[in-house]
């Protein structure tokens, strides 16, 4: 081989390897389920989960050294932690995960390996219980569990709490700005909204397949957030591309920063973004600028924690859920997530007398009546999720 | 006596003309490297790509026998590039990277022509500089722009002075173009440069002798030489900019302005379908070897020239 021709490959495969990067996460290992099938929970079949393995001993002591956390960006109060790092005598280590499909498929290969996973929800439960990648709970870790709703001690999704301890609570609507847009404009079909071209360029949908296709499900009338008709979900993925000719929309989880930056008017998204927006308001500005419409009907849903079979700290996984269930440090949590923790003692009345909560966005706050009258979103079996999916991408692809 | 004379011995640089095997020898290194960390990985995208799907997890399932790969999906894949949803993507992101192509030509040329005729001393210096801002992080620098092209950001206040209101950050392909250019731009003018560097100006000088304006000098002379410098530096940065994904999600984050790699992102990321981000990812590549077996010919015609 003469030296040209070393350097001549060496230029074919420097600009290969440029694709580095998409080939090896390509390759992100995946085994087969032995699996029989998904446990799905619904409210009119809840279900009790297979527990393959024992719950911890009672009395042991904590462990030293790391707790890993994996969860949301921005969704635990760093003073909340160090309170507990305090408390403990340990260090949380915290991953981040932005979807619940990356965040299973990296727990599944090994990427992420964490103690306890904060902000899963049921739509995800299901697979990480097929996985076998959650230990059943010890309560007698978790005294404060009592302070958790009462409606959600025993969630359809897993009866008796085996699995899952409830963190925060939420509902899918739209925030927007009061400066920009009157609250009658939500008047009638508030979700047409959306549709005004007058907002393109300044309008912004959640990036969440499920929540998104079920919020045009919901402006077309149709109210099964599960469905598996396809009919209904073309006609979902039909408006959703209107939409996207009508107002040019962005596409992501950003509405607590960029509602409140004033980069946009108007944004689909969860009601707790709205909370956590007000710590992201520039210097000067009042938070009465932020708003919301809460549907009448929509997805209302808690998200949860859970240890995971593999910790190497459970009992302070155990521990973390006990610190966070109580109603101080769920109040102090709060204070800089924003979003409602799943706590009785936490009531809308609380919050509104905190003086923390403009009125513009009292509407965001998901109340026990909304919160009941809300529309379950479930794990969808394989050959509808792929009908889901079909129709995202017809969306997203521009 | 010291050298030369010696008629019996042979020069070290006789052997290494009478070595091929050593020159292979160098490129062993590059080998492993290649097939550990690109055949290999290729391979198994290629397993993916016509493999299977976990019927509960969604998760792909390869199929490391290529007597058993499954083209279905392949076939549906092809046909949405062709006809479906994603052929708008594609066809997106052909037009984005040839117009940001063409402006890291427009703005890097005349850098790089600048730097290597007429900076003198001052070249190396004036070089760094260029290039200083390009250390920093590929990531912070976008979200720096992200900052700055904001509804009250720094630039969109600044060119309010000159009525121009416009939002930069609403999806629109005019940021996302000036992202890649912006990103990519000092991998064009690195290679131009040395290329440039190292024509010889006397021809130029020449070429006037015998008549030619400065238009005729560079079109007749400069341009011609420099082929080989312009066809590898376009080829450097539109192979990072067809897979690039990255500058869309920071600055646009629209549908409107997705491109390929996005959709490889989502497919391979956060969809149940991790085989169509292999298939986009497999196809992709067959399309940038085009790209670079026309830069191979180019460059072998190019040495052709030189040897006659």
């Amino acid at each position: 081989m003469g030296r040209r021709d070393f350097l001549r490959n060496l230029a074919i495969t420097s600009g290969a390897i440029t694709f580095g990067g998409s080939l090896l996460a390509a390759c992100g290992g995946s085994t087969e389920t032995e699996s029989g099938g998904l446990s799905i929970g619904t409210p009119q079949n809840p279900i009790k989960l297979p527990v393959t393995t024992d719950a911890i001993a009672d009395g042991l002591p904590n462990e030293s050294g790391t707790l890993e956390i994996l969860n949301w960006a921005d969704y635990q109060n760093p003073d909340s932690i160090a309170i507990f790092e305090e408390k403990f005598g340990c260090k949380v280590v915290t991953s981040i995960y932005d979807t619940e499909e990356a965040a299973i498929a990296k727990l599944r290969n090994g990427t992420f390996k964490p103690d306890l996973i904060l902000g899963m929800t049921d739509t995800g439960l299901a697979k990480l219980v097929a996985a076998d990648l959650l230990q059943p709970l010890n309560k007698s870790y978790i005294p404060n569990f009592g302070n958790v709703i009462s409606g959600l001690q025993n969630p359809y999704y897993d009866l008796e709490s085996q699995y899952t301890v409830p963190y925060f609570i939420y509902g899918n609507g739209i925030g927007y700005r009061t400066d920009r847009i009157d609250k009658n404009a939500f008047a009638g079909n508030g979700y047409d909204t959306l549709w005004d071209p007058q907002f393109s360029g300044k309008l912004a949908l959640l990036d969440s397949y499920r929540d998104t296709l079920a919020m045009a499900m919901f402006r077309a009338g149709n109210f099964d957030a599960n469905t598996t008709d396809a009919a209904v979900i073309t006609k979902a993925g039909d408006d959703l591309v209107a939409l996207r000719e009508a107002t040019n929309p962005k596409v992501d989880i950003l509405a607590y920063q960029e509602l409140p930056a004033g980069n946009r008017d108007i944004n689909f998204t969860w009601s707790g973004d709205l909370f956590t927006a007000l710590q992201y308001l520039p210097e000067g500005v009042k938070p009465d600028v932020l708003g919301f419409w809460y549907p009448d009907k929509t997805i209302a849903k808690n998200d949860f924690m859970c240890v995971t079979k593999a910790a190497k700290a459970p009992v302070l996984a155990h521990q973390l859920i006990n610190f966070l269930s109580d109603t101080d440090n769920a109040l102090l949590n709060r204070e800089y997530v924003g979003y409602q923790p799943a706590l009785e003692s936490i009531t809308v009345d609380l919050l509104i007398s905190s003086g923390t909560i403009p009125e513009s966005l009292v509407d965001a706050l998901v109340t026990p009546e909304k919160y009941d009258a809300g529309i379950a979103q479930v794990s969808l079996e394989p050959q509808a999720d792929a009908l889901w999916l079909e129709q995202w991408t017809r969306f997203t692809a521009g | 006596m010291l050298f030369g004379s010696n008629s019996g011995r042979v020069s070290p640089q006789d052997k290494l003309k009478k070595s091929p095997r050593l020159w292979a020898g160098f490129a062993f290194p590059g080998t492993i490297w290649l097939i550990a960390l690109f055949a290999l990985p290729f391979y198994a995208v290629a397993c993916i790509a016509f493999g299977t799907i976990d019927p509960i997890f969604r998760d792909a399932v390869p199929q490391w026998n290529p007597l058993s790969w499954d083209f279905t999906q392949a076939r549906q894949v092809l046909t949405s590039l062709a006809t479906g949803p994603l052929r708008g993507v594609g066809l997106r992101t052909i037009v984005y990277v040839f117009c940001a192509m063409t402006l890291c030509f427009v703005v890097g040329f005349p850098i790089a022509y600048f730097l290597a005729r007429h900076a003198g001393k001052r070249k190396m210096m004036l070089l760094v500089l260029i290039i200083v801002p390009f250390w920093v992080n590929y990531l912070m620098r976008m979200l720096a722009w992200v900052n700055l092209l904001s509804v009250d950001g720094l630039f969109t206040r600044f060119m309010r002075i000159f009525g121009i209101n416009y939002n930069w950050l609403d999806g629109s392909p005019i940021t996302v173009t000036l992202g890649l250019v912006y990103g990519y731009i000092p991998f064009l003018i690195l290679p131009l440069f040395a290329t440039l560097d190292r024509l010889d100006w006397r021809l130029i000088d020449a070429a006037r002798d015998l008549g030619a304006n400065s238009r005729q000098a560079f079109r007749l002379v400069t341009l011609p030489m420099s082929r080989a410098g312009l066809v590898a530096a376009g080829v450097l940065i539109a192979l990072p900019m067809f897979g690039d994904y990255y500058t869309n999600d920071l600055l646009s984050r629209s549908p409107s302005t997705e491109m390929i790699g996005n959709q490889i992102d989502f497919f391979l990321n956060a969809s149940s379908q991790p085989q169509n981000g292999a298939l986009l990812v497999l196809t992709l590549s067959l399309f940038l070897l085009l790209l670079m077996s026309f830069y191979l010919r180019s460059t072998r015609q190019q040495s052709r020239q030189v040897t006659r």
